[in-house]
């Protein structure tokens, strides 16, 4: 009887316990206000904790990566060495290519490189878990002028938007992560369409979605090989910032668009410092709703709309 | 008091998930820590007490991971209260016990709150690559287990019982 009892309590409480999360897990996934403002407090609480602590146990995780991951430290040091050697040459052509970066800049209106306001900051970890793979938290935050929706950086390019703000820190939803979207402008035919990760492809990127392929077949339609891809105008990133090179051009399997295989510039899963550019995203999906190639399942068609809706939805909040 | 003491339990446990863990990783994969103290809340303090610190142990994870506030707290109370509802007899609480229903318990937890997100919609949770996660933290979480026995022994405020009974398990 005793034991019953027992087991009927346990379950009430199960259940009290699964109603709470159902209810929390509603009011976080509609964005209530109070929700996202408690945790960022614990957040902000718990930083110089954390911090305090990494400092200390900094040396524990540089002596396990030297152990287990030697081989992949020897492998990067032996990039570098190339790349150095390769930017040694690069120098001494660079005086001469001045002028002409500077034309191109101009040609394609990188302005972001000059023009606006930045944050830069320190990476301070990756994932946390073991479901956040693309995702950096950085040591700068509101405080610093940083919101969500802005545009984060690197010299190479793109390296993805913020997601979360802290007081001290922010979390940034990086480039590779398949679900994030980006408006992209092919620079050798100033054609914009919508592009995302490749998911399982380290540096892989495509648009497939807003650029239809040419009814002729005119070569010179095509975006060139190995021809910039930057953001568009019209997307939430401000225009021009460089997010790769064009790697192959050819049908999606509707025959009526273009899907574009690039090259990330960035490789994001290397990053020490990165720069904040400080505008606010627009407040609405500025592409507007992109219909989805025609042919694929239905179940990838909702989700990407669900995605774009749901930066919509983002914006108007703002 | 108690309270107290579990929540420094909690304190130490995200601490050293988001220090240590962050670099300390085997295949890309860290330990995970909270799904641990959730399923020792279940086996210690029974499915009652359990699953209620286990709620409060997925609360605070879920406070930094990017999926929303309350999946993991779901996913840990379901399996702390299954853990605690064991038949205490199948147990002499040996450590070997203790690391084998780390294990499950973890393999549980996160094939649990992959689960629960995508049926919340977050997508790209479940895919092979799940297993494998699941598999190498419970492997982690098993060997920390008997180390993590004892201050959750402390902090439910009953006497180590590895080797007798379990105190706190009614």
């Amino acid at each position: 009887m005793a034991l019953a009892q027992r087991t009927g309590r346990s379950r009430h409480r199960l259940i009290l316990l699964a109603l709470t999360a159902i209810t929390l897990l509603t009011v976080d996934l509609n964005g209530f206000g109070p929700i996202e403002s408690a945790q960022r407090v614990v957040r902000d609480v718990l930083d110089p904790v954390t911090s305090l602590a990494a400092t200390v146990v900094s040396p524990a995780g540089d002596a396990w990566n030297s152990i287990f991951n030697y081989g992949d430290l020897e492998d990067e040091n032996n990039a570098l060495r190339a790349e150095l050697e390769e930017l040694q040459g690069a120098i001494i052509r660079g005086e001469a290519d001045t002028e002409t970066l500077r034309r191109l800049l101009a040609a394609t209106d990188l302005a972001y490189v000059d023009d606006l306001e930045r944050v830069t900051a320190e990476v301070k970890y990756g994932s946390v878990g073991n479901f956040d793979d693309h995702l950096i938290t950085i040591n700068k935050g509101s405080r610093d002028g940083i919101s969500e929706g802005m545009a984060v950086v690197t010299g190479a390019g793109l390296v993805g938007r913020v997601e979360r703000v802290d007081n001290a820190t922010a979390t940034v939803q990086l480039i590779s992560d398949a679900t994030l979207f980006v408006g992209a402008r092919l620079v050798s035919t100033d054609k914009v369409g919508l592009g995302h990760a490749v998911p399982g492809e380290a540096g892989m990127f495509v648009i497939d979605r807003g650029t239809d392929y040419p009814d002729t077949d005119d070569p010179t339609l095509l975006p060139e090989i190995g021809s910039r891809v930057v953001t568009a105008g019209e997307s939430s990133f401000p225009a021009d910032i460089p997010i790769g090179t064009v790697r192959s051009v050819r049908r999606s399997s509707d025959e009526a668009s273009m899907e574009v295989q690039v090259d990330l510039a960035n490789n994001v899963d290397d990053l020490h410092f990165v720069t904040v550019l400080i505008v606010e995203p627009p407040s609405e999906f500025p592409l507007g709703p992109i219909e989805a190639p025609g042919g694929t399942g239905a179940e990838e068609n909702l989700s990407e709309t669900d995605e774009i809706d749901e930066t919509d939805e983002t914006g108007e909040d703002e | 008091m108690t309270v107290l003491k579990v929540g420094a339990v909690f304190l130490v446990a995200i601490v050293m998930q988001l220090t240590v863990f962050i670099d300390v990783r085997v295949a890309d994969v860290a330990p995970e820590l909270l799904a641990l103290v959730a399923v020792l809340a279940g086996f210690l303090a029974g499915p009652e007490r359990g699953s209620t610190i286990a709620f409060g142990a997925g609360l605070l994870w879920d406070i930094w991971l990017p999926t929303p506030l309350g999946l993991a707290a779901m996913a840990f109370a379901t399996v702390a209260f299954a853990v605690g509802s064991i038949e205490a007899g199948l147990f002499n609480d040996s450590r070997l016990q203790v690391s084998a229903l780390a294990f499950l318990g973890t393999f549980a937890a996160v094939i649990a709150y992959a689960l629960l997100g995508e049926v919340v919609g977050q997508r790209g949770l479940v895919d092979l690559e799940l297993l494998r996660v699941a598999l190498i933290a419970g492997v982690l979480n098993s060997l920390i287990a008997p180390f993590l026995v004892r201050p959750m022994t402390w902090a439910l405020s009953g006497p180590l019982t590895l080797g007798g009974p379990a105190p706190a398990r009614s």
